[in-house]
């Protein structure tokens, strides 16, 4: 009730709330007095006002900062006003000579999966990470134990997950922890999630059959004979690749590539040359 | 307008904008009005020189106030400063002249006390409540303005009204004891 008053459901979830408000009594109820309280909260604002005096300053402010913009400017506009002539003659020479090969590199490139639309695993990676993050879709099992989620997955999926137990046997700082897990559905089949968290910030890893999703589309990379696709999906950072018959996508919001997601699986100093491939260049 | 916060005119009319709504998280930031014009001022200094302005006005709210939040918290840390407690403005707004006098008197008590609850508020809270219920941003906005994962937006929102509720209600069952 809390997301569809403050209007973040979209779609099927949101027909589903207003569905149920209609045939719901005591949630009707509890809607009416919610929006009571947020209408009596809303509209005491605003609660400050910037004086005339106020707006007068910042308004010269903005004034002065454009004419000290415009004329630092200028002269060193008119500069490269010429060498941009001259680099844009220069381009378009070089664009000429060079198009029949570019022409030839397109027709011979279309099947390269680089820089296409993310896959649907992808997606749905993404998108049951912003729902575990908003409480719309809550873990089924809670644990910080590595055994203990991998156990708890076993007669669940039809392969077996095995997550890594690097922290507690390196005996090295916490980076991240695992917070739990839960199925989530795709392709007709059970896929699993794995939640953890990284500097308060959420990481996905989402585990299925290499035989319900591979990876593609994105830009891919590299690395120790494993291709990677990464992917930006609504803000968020996406990861997929194959091993081993598994298919997997870690989700985040970490800096870059979210390659320091990695981490979750890779924490030791021999896995670093692992992760560097995935920084941006 | 794509292209037309590039430009500084139009950058400047479309900042403009946004001057009570800054002016308003600048005195949530700071609970201090002088404190507040000065970090306003700074805001608009940073906005004029940044290189990265967004490209559409839809996202220049939402850009002015992470950097006015940044430019406090440099400050914080530089000065060591806590937050100071300081009365609420008395821009109050008259409401419709058609209504009824008692109603637009209960409507302004009300208001009031709304103010002074959300104003009472621990800063963490009084900030999100802020940034949603009058500013209106989405919990993805707010997560970026504080620089925190929209879950944990959430949650302190959740926790933030509630508090807000049993100070609202506590108000409550004190005036209705007061008028019987």
């Amino acid at each position: 009730l809390t997301l569809y008053l403050d209007n973040e459901l979209r779609g099927v979830e949101l027909a589903k709330v207003e569905a149920h408000l209609t045939e719901c009594e005591s949630c009707a109820a509890i809607l009416a007095r919610e929006l009571g309280f947020l209408k009596a909260v809303r509209e005491c604002g605003p609660l400050h006002i910037a004086s005339p005096a106020l707006r007068e300053k910042i308004e010269r402010l903005l004034n002065e900062g454009r004419v000290s913009v415009d004329a630092a400017q200028s002269p060193r506009t008119a500069r490269t006003d010429v060498r941009f002539r001259w680099v844009v003659a220069a381009a378009a020479v070089l664009l000429v000579l060079l198009l029949p090969v570019v022409i030839w590199r397109v027709a011979t490139q279309t099947d390269s999966p680089s820089n296409t639309k993310p896959s649907s695993f992808a997606l749905m990676a993404a998108d049951t990470h912003l729902r575990i993050t908003r409480g719309q879709l809550p873990l089924e099992t809670e644990s910080a134990s590595p055994q203990q989620i991998s156990d708890w997955f076993s007669n669940k999926v039809p392969f077996s997950v095995k997550l890594p137990n690097y922290q507690e046997s390196s005996g090295q700082e916490k980076l991240y922890t695992l917070e739990g897990a839960r199925l989530v559905g795709f392709q007709n089949e059970y896929a699993a999630y794995v939640g953890y968290r990284m500097k308060q910030r959420p990481i996905s890893l989402v585990i299925t059959s290499d035989s319900v999703a591979k990876p593609s589309g994105g830009e891919e990379i590299a690395s120790r004979g494993l291709r990677f696709h990464y992917n930006a999906i609504d803000g968020l950072k996406v990861i997929t690749w194959s091993d081993r018959g598994l298919t997997y996508a870690l989700v985040s919001d970490l800096e870059e590539r979210g390659q320091q997601s990695c981490i979750v699986c890779h924490a030791g100093t021999k896995d670093r040359d692992f992760i560097e491939p995935l920084k941006p260049r | 307008m794509m292209d037309g916060l590039r430009s500084n005119a139009v950058f400047g009319q479309a900042a403009l904008e946004h001057i009570d709504a800054l002016y308003g998280y600048a005195m949530t930031l700071t609970r201090d009005s002088t404190r507040a014009e000065d970090l306003l001022q700074e805001t608009y200094m940073r906005a004029t020189r940044a290189a990265n302005r967004p490209d559409s006005d839809s996202n220049l709210k939402g850009w002015m106030f992470v950097i006015m939040r940044n430019a406090w918290l440099n400050q914080v840390r530089h000065e060591n400063a806590g937050p100071l407690f300081v009365d609420l403005d008395s821009t109050e707004s008259t409401g419709n002249p058609q209504d009824n006098p008692h109603v637009v008197y209960l409507r302004k008590l009300e208001r009031k006390q709304v103010r002074e609850a959300i104003e009472s508020l621990p800063d963490a809270y009084r900030e999100i409540v802020i940034l949603r219920d009058i500013e209106g941003f989405s919990y993805q906005e707010i997560a970026t303005v504080l620089d925190c994962p929209a879950g944990t937006v959430m949650s302190r929102l959740g926790r933030a009204r509630g508090r807000l509720k049993k100070m609202l209600s506590a108000w409550q069952t004190k005036a209705h004891v007061r008028a019987v």
